[in-house]
């Protein structure tokens, strides 16, 4: 989206034609647009701006290079992986799952990656991960717990990475997360997506029953 | 030769390795569309800079979470939706100053402003306090700054059809309190 910002510095509108609507009340519909457009605030930013954000910014301790060398280990990475390339992961974490090997462990996905599972019994303990910056709480919700944000993610090292083990029952499960207690966010890092019929849609976590 | 431009990417892992100076080309080139955005959603141009100047600090400090360094506008601008909307949700219906706000700053589109101008932007502007912070940011997101639904879904973390969903309750909510341009 950086081009797109970029694209605004000059803080002017594109207008954009409103979706498909009938005549007169799309035409009145794109009088109030636009009536809009012409009242917004504008505003360049505050020429000390850029001095007040260094300045802060230097107040704060600097990172160890243990800390930047852990961080750049640990640093979230998108990792682009060709159709061929998935569909032989695929087939590879299929044939494993065929074999009957003891112990397994338990298949589980939560945001693209491998979770960190543990079989108890019949649960699964469930990585989740949400990156929220701004959060100060994180729950989950989801048909394991009849969509009761019932278990709470953490950020103990205030990094803005909220995580937590959760026990989910073996099968095909819908969830979101809910931060500060009043925001509903689809996890961005799901594998699968399904339609809630409400006009959102639920991640969705397939957990794979533990022998 | 003329200096080449570093890019955010290259910034990013610049400023990573301890050079913190370098984070000053991000607030250059990010600083006017935070804050214009900050402006329309959250109230005065005062608590505006405020808010960008924390999404600063904030994106400095989880620097190392940024997923894509080359997309990093985007991340510095969802932070700073998220404070805008908690800003927004932490002030009383009333003290939202937004109608304050339109009547102060000249508007690029009519700056032969006379008294009835301003006074029809004022009662425009300030219906969207009507709005709860999350329709507000989507209307403000899609009709006044023009971004594709697309654009915003990146930002938002929400789907195209549910930002559509929001968009249209905003526009309902609104057509009911500006008829005469309904």
């Amino acid at each position: 989206m950086s081009n797109d910002l970029h694209g605004h510095h000059d803080e002017r509108a594109r207008p954009e034609p409103p979706d498909p609507m009938e005549g007169e009340r799309a035409d009145a519909w794109e009088r109030m647009a636009a009536a809009f457009r012409a009242a917004a605030p504008r505003g360049s930013a505050p020429p000390w701006l850029e001095q007040r954000v260094m300045a802060e910014i230097e107040t704060l301790p600097e990172r160890s290079r243990l800390q930047r060398a852990l961080g750049w280990l640990s640093r979230p990475a998108v990792v682009r992986i060709s159709p061929l390339t998935a569909g032989l992961a695929i087939a590879a974490v299929a044939a494993l799952l065929l074999v009957p090997t003891r112990p397994t462990p338990p298949p589980a996905t939560n945001g693209g990656e491998p979770a960190a599972a543990n079989g108890t019994g019949s649960v699964v303990y469930v990585q989740f991960v949400l990156e929220a910056p701004t959060a100060t709480s994180v729950a989950v919700a989801g048909d394991f717990s009849d969509w009761q944000p019932a278990f709470t993610l953490t950020d103990p090292d205030g990094d803005g990475v909220w995580t937590g083990r959760i026990p989910v029952q073996p099968g095909v499960h819908g969830y979101m997360f809910l931060i500060d207690e009043t925001r509903w966010e689809t996890d961005p890092r799901a594998e699968r997506y399904q339609d809630d019929g409400f006009g959102n849609r639920n991640a969705v976590l397939a957990v794979g029953a533990s022998s | 030769m003329a200096p080449v431009e570093r890019t955010d990417e290259q910034v990013v892992r610049d400023v990573l390795a301890g050079d913190r100076d370098s984070y000053r080309l991000l607030v250059r080139r990010y600083g006017d569309v935070l804050h214009g955005h900050a402006l329309r959603m959250a109230g005065s141009p005062d608590e505006a800079a405020e808010l960008v100047q924390r999404a600063f600090v904030q994106g400095f400090k989880k620097l190392h979470t940024c997923r894509e360094p080359g997309r990093v506008g985007a991340w510095l601008f969802r932070i700073l939706a998220n404070l805008c909307k908690d800003h927004v949700r932490s002030l009383r219906r009333s003290d939202v100053p937004l109608a304050a706000v339109a009547r102060a700053l000249p508007s690029d589109a009519d700056p032969a402003s006379d008294a009835a101008a301003a006074e029809i932007r004022t009662r425009v502007w300030s219906a969207l306090d009507a709005l709860t912070p999350e329709q507000r940011e989507a209307f403000v997101l899609k009709h006044v700054e023009g971004r594709s639904y697309e654009e915003i879904a990146a930002v938002t973390d929400l789907s195209v059809a549910s930002l559509k969903m929001r968009v249209h309750r905003a526009r309902e909510a609104l057509r009911g309190l500006l008829e005469e341009y309904a």
